[in-house]
């Protein structure tokens, strides 16, 4: 390996560093891939409001009914983004990051009980030991505000449509309408509607399964709903920077609402590396941490281990592989066509 | 170089404003991160999938026997920017990978530096072991004496 080749791999790899490591501008953890862009500031609302419902109609009154894009004039975010960096932390955990205290008095006391367990496990396992994206559950909201790897973005006078390769895990933004519930249940990313204020995206997400921030992050209720603004900026660098200011209302898990801001970055070296989103193939990464050292990780040949390139469940069927170009296969799993 | 030398200070200065963190949706706890360790071997599968890749191998054991082994690496879209990608490691493939051993003892461990049958070095790890160039230029000249183990790398002479 020559020196140039050398210190190419010492800078892709410590690019990607960025990408995945929490900033310490904000010092917390969970930030996933701050450092693009000056640190991130929360904006708090004008007011407080009593629920995310009067939040949201009191910014719609303000934008005068929101402004009416048409296809030529919708604001673009097309490509492919990641995440650069949140807030969101800092709300709940005091410095210095994974060393520090639940904050008391911001979650309602039931609520900040199961964080302190949860927080715990954090600190002593280096893990939380249950974690449902372990178990192939989507991340549901908030988790989808801060999920690493890549995302899209696509803007529709009516609709908009915000996407997370976990999944792919999709919200979907209902323009200038009124909530809908057609099912009669909630679910993991609710019901969005939003308006546009100009250049901005404001939304009133609702319908929530109880879910949680991250997996080091506290846990939210079937009442968690919330009001984001998103607005894209540019910064020297030619950074460009899609930063959603966001309030948490949550009755069952908040003393009071909760503000936090989260961002994603244009993500152009993955558009020249060719990455397009995938679904994953969480089947082969799933374990649950038991104690330190053991967790429920499954290898080739053990039972309970899933490939996700394995055949289908019609092997003598022609053309079932998953694995068609290569044709591989592992122990336990059958012989491929 | 000179646009190298400039994208690696600027990824160095920026480096020095984060700190590290488990980012990945899973636990590393299972591997052991205070020992290296080096195998040869043959490519059964490289899995190069979120939320993480794994590489396969089949590893001759000392008695002739064979074992097949599984490594865990980063993410698509980070491999992507170190130059990896879903055909780097194709089947029937020989190549030698550090790795930090799973702590139970399985065939298994967490995937640090691959170097490839052409002598190319490539860093396709996650937070479960070190595959940064410091790791491989730590491990050039032990490769060199024959060592496939930190611990006895670094046992005083």
């Amino acid at each position: 390996m020559n020196l140039d080749r050398s210190l190419r791999c010492v800078a892709a790899a410590t690019f990607f560093a960025l990408i995945g490591a929490p900033s310490t501008a904000v010092a917390q953890p969970g930030v996933f891939g701050g450092g693009y862009g000056p640190p991130l500031a929360v904006v708090s609302p004008p007011r407080a409001f009593a629920s995310s419902e009067e939040h949201y109609k009191f910014l719609l009154a303000a934008a005068k009914g929101g402004t009416k894009h048409t296809i030529t004039s919708v604001p673009r975010w097309d490509g492919l983004w990641v995440t650069a960096g949140n807030t969101h932390m800092n709300s709940f955990i005091d410095p210095p990051g994974f060393a520090g205290k639940v904050r008391e008095g911001v979650l309602t006391p039931p609520y900040e009980k199961a964080y302190r367990e949860r927080w715990r496990q954090q600190q002593e396992l280096g893990e939380v030991q249950y974690d449902r994206l372990t178990h192939c559950e989507p991340p549901g909201y908030p988790r989808w505000l801060l999920e690493p790897y890549s995302h899209e973005f696509v803007n529709l006078p009516h609709e908009s449509y915000l996407i997370n390769d976990f999944g792919p895990g999709i919200r979907r933004v209902y323009i200038g309408q009124d909530h809908k519930n057609v099912f009669g249940t909630h679910s993991w990313y609710g019901d969005t509607i939003g308006f546009w204020d100009g250049d901005k995206l404001v939304t009133n997400t609702k319908y929530l399964l109880p879910a949680d921030f991250t997996r080091w992050s506290p846990m939210t209720s079937n009442q968690f709903e919330s009001v984001e603004t998103w607005q894209l900026k540019k910064y020297p660098g030619d950074v460009e920077r899609l930063e959603v200011q966001v309030t948490f209302y949550d009755r069952h898990a908040f003393v009071k609402p909760v503000n936090a801001v989260y961002a994603f970055r244009r993500a152009k070296e993955l558009e020249a590396a060719g990455h397009r989103v995938q679904h994953w193939e969480c089947e082969t990464s799933n374990n649950d941490v038991l104690d330190k050292g053991t967790t429920t990780s499954r290898l080739p040949g053990e039972a309970g281990f899933k490939d996700a390139r394995g055949t289908t469940l019609f092997p003598d069927l022609p053309g079932q592989s998953r694995d068609p170009i290569y044709n591989t296969t592992l122990p336990g799993g059958k012989e491929q066509k | 170089m000179k646009t190298t030398f400039r994208l690696l200070s600027g990824a160095l200065v920026a480096s020095l404003l984060t700190a590290s963190a488990a980012t990945a949706h899973h636990s590393f706890a299972m591997f052991d991160r205070t020992v290296e360790k080096v195998a040869t071997g043959t490519v059964v599968r490289w899995a190069f999938n979120a939320p993480h890749s794994w590489l396969y191998l089949n590893i001759k054991n000392a008695d002739g026997s064979v074992t097949l082994w599984s490594f865990e690496g980063s993410a698509p879209p980070s491999l992507l920017t170190r130059g990896i990608s879903g055909t780097t490691f194709e089947p029937g493939a020989s190549v030698t990978v550090s790795y930090c051993p799973m702590k139970d003892g399985r065939p298994g461990g967490g995937l640090g530096w691959v170097k490839l049958a052409n002598g190319t070095f490539v860093n396709p790890s996650d937070g479960g072991c070190d595959g940064s160039v410091k790791a491989i230029e730590k491990w050039k000249p032990w490769l060199a004496a024959g060592y496939t183990s930190s611990a006895d790398a670094q046992k005083p002479k």
